[in-house]
């Protein structure tokens, strides 16, 4: 294989592993640009959605990427849930306390799927496991195609229900001036409750999408992709979706690139040594004046 | 009844450092002793936690300045074969300037910013410790640390804990005098209103640089006594694990208080060992997050406002008043 | 500040703590008062939460087996005829350091055990060793795979037994099969020179456990003076789950062979990447701890050819008397329990054992005496093939030898799975190592 036929092959992978990183940050950013809340739990959410795509698949057999919208309409009850009785006391009292309150939050979310699903490694195979597609030099599994079509699917449908929907259009109006939004009559509280599942549901996605990949998951798998996730929206942008995807890409490669030269356990401190970087030269974030 | 504050912090002080001095002797249990150590150490942790967070700084990465504390000072009394009582100090010393460092990065940093950064630094402390400077530090494998006192002095356990339990008091009046000083009001003034602060000539940079310098030095102490109490090292010191307890400890205790850190692990570590005594696993963590929440939610201003607060409702009921809304905006 | 109101919680708690010594010493007391009328105290140290929780359950179940067994059989004979039952108290390490501390402090302390079993992550092990080593309680270290447990000197590790194979054994083991096995099926498939060395590449977790493989593997190249090249060494930080870049650069590197220093989770991962996604077609060697039936499970048909170093399997047993005693282990084990046990509870499961037997050589639960029945022990084996048929430590760092086997899987259609076979060594395999079809060596241009 040529150095050029890597290098693609490479960019490939950091597209389908971005996959999941992209549906977290834009999850993130959605609650970020309506609430202003930081919930360092929410790979907890994209686990419980793993869990619950396994559970489906193992008790009754049917295709698992069907299983993805069920997986979605569960996170979105358990978001609201999360949303009403544990962010809404306290929003508006510090940023420290929505992060110390999502310290609980990991806690309670990681033991508690410990205790009701065990706490070993398990997987689940692709009925299209092993079916490989050739895309130019490459031969692909077909579960990656469908995995970024699925990704590309809901970031559209995401995008199409923020422009042409009302709620979707509340949403916008309340991220960009929520006192405005409730001068005009728009319920702030529904729109909060709202945007907290629909950014758990991506999550949710996100975790269906990692389960049916053949991925392996267990109850602590959240933790680090979320610590990322937020990386990624710090250095893309809050609230910038095409911000979110590139720098995902951008940080997978960095890791990739530090691993293979620097030893593998730098993988994870490269991204932190990459946002330390970008915060010294820019404290408010690359392209963050928006936002806070 | 009402009680007079000031009288009964003073009774209070004095009754809870009884209770730590004659408490080895109401128990001939080691396994209680060591407990208590491990408490006292983590009561250090937590109120170096508790100081950096007064100023208005929540870090998520405080295990990184534990760690490096534990690192420094079990190389130097390595190397050059001082007591481990002196090194605790000078390894402490490096974790300040570690701290220095690093918040000279955070300080211009929002504060949901500044707990990435932190979150990140201690992984790549950890990093570090086991690629780079794995020559020194033994890497992956760690190394053994000199003892605080040999096994071979009889009864070293009980000497052991009223040295920790002297060191303990130290770390938090010094705490105390810090929150008292002018520094201390410069770094309340910077957290409630960074602007007015400028506006009354305070520096905020230079005062958040102090929280971290003494915040950090703290967390060394406590990170150097630990590995001094165990006697073995190893990067698992930088883990999460050790960030968040206390952190967990200082909110269900009371943040921002002298009392808070202390209230909150001693409570907590009672909750912990008698969840774990009922055969509890992953139980005891889900029912510790509930008690986090719990406490964020209903109790913001933590245990150490309890019976305040249990006083007031007292009052109100008495008065047949019916309680006020609660002041959440 | 409203210290008064705080003074009055701090009171409380600390009544509350007192409250809550007195009680632990009150539950503590009673079997202790029992241990004279014949019972052994043994304490399991095991991970029973944190990321170790899996393996840590295992264990501690194992030995709730084995206690169960010893017991209905009829206990430990002691000295004066009496016979003792064995009676299990488990302390959870927290998979940290300081809950490991706390866990065996109060195991040797408060509940006054006589013997102790388990252990499993080398860094929380470490951390209270040095508190066995100054209560002189005798420890079987069942899990830690690091073999700085016995061999460190600053403090008295005389206390401290090694029953489970260490990152030398395993590297030393492997790379001797590949020396041996491997390179005469090369030879016999593609005629290669005499001279050619074998091209091996490594990719390895980034941790103690990973990093001491790979020190094993170079150390026995080196010290053996073996013709073996080796021309990638990658590594990975521990959970990972995408290798590809790191498996790219490997197959650029033409190896004839890969050894995977890799828990399951990554294992199963690594191998399905290369076959399926970079087209690495070659033999992929996995340390013992893969060889669990998830690993099986996650693998499906890419890990046709793979090759496991083993002591304990979920399908495969050495011919002879160990298979039916690892058959019955299992099956009371499922029977208790609805589940199977990995390796690490097979050892923990010979721990307890071996302390009883240790025990009852002694005839006494004093400690100095079981340790010397410890360092004297040779009984049969149990469950595991071990050298020699025998469980006896050796002088030096009190560690037991264990007769460890290559397993080459083999895909079965009718499953979806692979399953093993034993290949080597000689005595005790079942079938023979071959090269895959598809297998294709490595070259250096």
């Amino acid at each position: 294989m040529d150095t050029l036929g890597i290098f693609l092959q490479i960019i490939f992978w950091g597209l389908y592993a971005g996959c999941i990183y992209i549906l977290l940050a834009t999850g993130l950013n959605l609650i970020f640009g309506v609430m202003k809340i930081v919930n360092f739990a929410h790979g907890e959410f994209l686990m419980i959605g793993a869990y619950i795509t396994a559970t489906v698949f193992f008790l009754t057999g049917i295709n698992p990427y069907l299983i993805i919208l069920l997986s979605m309409l569960a996170l979105i009850g358990i978001g609201a849930v999360i949303e009403r009785f544990c962010f809404r006391p306290i929003l508006g009292t510090g940023k420290l306390n929505e992060i110390f309150l999502s310290i609980g939050l990991i806690y309670i979310f990681q033991n508690g799927a410990a205790m009701i699903w065990g706490d070993s490694w398990q997987s689940v195979k692709s009925p299209y496991d092993g079916i490989t597609v050739p895309v130019g030099s490459l031969s692909v599994p077909l579960d990656y195609i469908l995995i970024m079509l699925f990704t590309a699917v809901i970031l559209c449908g995401l995008y199409l229900f923020l422009k042409k929907t009302t709620i979707g259009m509340q949403m916008r109006a309340t991220s960009q001036n929520r006192k405005g939004a409730m001068l005009v009559g728009i319920n702030v509280e529904r729109i909060d409750i709202i945007s907290f599942g629909l950014g758990c549901a991506l999550a949710a996605a996100g975790g269906t999408l990692w389960v049916v990949s053949g991925q392996v998951f267990n109850p602590y798998m959240g933790s680090i992709p979320a610590v990322k996730a937020f990386a990624i929206i710090i250095l893309g942008g809050l609230g910038s979706i095409p911000g979110a995807i590139i720098g995902g890409l951008l940080m997978g490669l960095a890791e990739n690139g530090a691993a293979v030269l620097l030893g593998g356990i730098w993988k994870d401190a490269i991204s932190f040594v990459i946002l330390i970087v970008a915060l010294v030269v820019r404290p408010t974030g690359l392209f963050g004046e928006k936002g806070e | 009844m009402y009680f007079n504050r000031d009288e009964l912090a003073k009774y209070g002080m004095i009754a809870t450092l009884a209770i730590a001095v004659v408490i080895p002797f109401l128990t001939d249990s080691m396994f209680i002793l060591n407990l208590l150590v491990l408490m006292l150490i983590f009561i250090i942790f937590a109120s170096s936690w508790n100081l950096l967070a007064y100023s208005g700084q929540g870090s998520l990465g405080h295990a990184a300045f534990f760690g490096i504390g534990a690192y420094a000072s079990t190389l130097i009394a390595a190397q050059s074969g001082i007591t481990p009582f002196v090194t605790i100090f000078i390894g402490a010393a490096v974790a300040a300037f570690i701290g220095i460092l690093i918040g000279l990065t955070c300080v211009r940093l929002k504060e949901w910013f500044l707990a990435m950064v932190t979150f990140g630094f201690a992984i790549i402390v950890q990093t570090l410790t086991v690629s780079v400077l794995a020559p020194v530090t033994g890497g992956w494998d760690g190394l053994s640390s000199p003892r605080l006192l040999s096994p071979s002095i009889p009864g070293y356990q009980l000497i052991e804990y009223y040295a920790i339990l002297v060191i303990t008091i130290a770390s938090i009046a010094a705490i105390w005098y810090i929150m008292k000083s002018r520094i201390g009001l410069a770094f309340l003034a910077i957290r409630e209103n960074e602007l007015e602060a400028r506006a009354a000539g305070l520096d905020p940079v230079r005062y958040r640089l102090l929280a971290f310098a003494f915040s950090a030095y703290i967390a060394g102490v406590a990170g150097a006594l630990e590995i001094h109490h165990i006697g073995y090292l190893t990067p698992e010191l930088y883990g999460v694990d050790n960030s968040f307890w206390p952190i967990t400890y200082v909110i269900l205790g009371g943040l921002g208080t002298l009392a808070g850190p202390v209230v909150g692990t001693v409570v907590l570590t009672v909750i912990w060992e008698g969840l774990k005594a009922t055969g509890l696993t992953f139980g005891r963590y889900v029912i510790v997050g509930v008690i986090l929440i719990l406490a964020i939610i209903f109790l913001p201003r933590g245990l150490v406002s309890l019976p305040e607060q249990v006083q007031e409702w007292l009052k109100r009921r008495r008065r047949k008043e019916p309680l006020p809304e609660p002041v959440g905006d | 500040m409203k210290y008064s109101t705080l003074v009055i919680a701090v009171l409380l708690v600390a009544a509350a703590l007192i409250a809550g010594c007195s009680q632990q010493q009150a539950t503590t007391q009673q079997p202790s008062a029992a241990s004279s009328q014949g019972i052994i105290k043994v304490g399991v140290i095991a991970s029973l939460t944190g990321p170790a929780s899996n393996v840590g359950n295992s264990m501690w179940q194992s030995a709730q087996v084995a206690a169960d067994k010893i017991n209905s059989d009829g206990g430990v004979t002691l000295k004066d005829g009496s016979k003792a039952q064995i009676k299990l108290i488990v302390g959870d390490d927290e998979s940290t350091q300081q809950g490991g501390q706390t866990a065996a402090t109060k195991l040797i302390t408060d509940d006054k055990v006589d013997i102790l079993v388990g252990g499993y992550s080398s860094a929380v092990t470490s951390a209270y060793e040095q508190t066995i080593a100054e209560y002189k309680v005798p420890y079987i270290v069942t899990g830690a795979s690091s073999p700085i447990i016995t061999h460190r000197t600053d403090i008295d590790t005389s206390y401290i037994f090694h029953h489970c194979p260490t990152t030398d054994s395993y590297g030393q083991y492997t790379t001797t099969f590949i020396d041996q096995v491997l390179r005469s099926a090369l030879d016999k498939k593609f005629s290669f020179a005499a001279d050619r060395p074998i091209r091996l590449a490594l990719l390895y977790q980034d941790t103690a456990f990973g990093k001491g493989v790979q020190t094993a593997v170079n150390n026995t190249i080196t010290n053996n003076k073996l013709n073996i090249q080796l021309v990638a060494q990658q590594s990975f930080k521990m959970g990972e789950s995408d290798f590809r870049t790191q498996l790219t650069l490997i197959k650029a590197a033409n190896p004839d062979a890969v050894y995977l220093a890799a828990f399951p989770n990554e294992g199963a991962p690594i191998i399905t990447q290369a076959r399926r996604d970079i087209g690495l077609n070659t033999i992929f060697l996995n340390v013992e701890n893969n060889d669990n039936a998830q690993f099986y499970k996650d693998l499906g048909q890419y890990g046709e050819g793979a090759i496991i170093e083993s002591r304990f399997s979920p399908y495969v047993a050495p011919t002879g008397a160990v298979a039916d005693a690892q058959s019955t282990f299992k099956q009371s084990y499922f029977t208790k329990f609805r589940t199977y046990p990995d390796m690490m509870g097979a050892s923990t499961y010979e721990g307890v054992f071996i302390g009883a037997q240790a025990i009852g050589n002694a005839g006494t639960t004093d400690k100095t005496a079981v340790r010397q029945a410890l360092v004297a022990l040779k009984m049969p084996q149990v469950i595991e093939a071990m050298k020699d048929k025998t469980i006896s430590f050796s002088p030096d760092y009190r560690e037991s030898s264990f007769d460890l086997w290559m397993e080459q899987l083999s895909y079965n259609a009718t499953i979806g799975e692979t399953r093993p076979a034993i290949v080597w060594p000689d005595n005790l395999k079942t079938s023979d190592f071959t090269l895959p079809s598809w297998y294709v060596a490595g070259s250096s241009s």
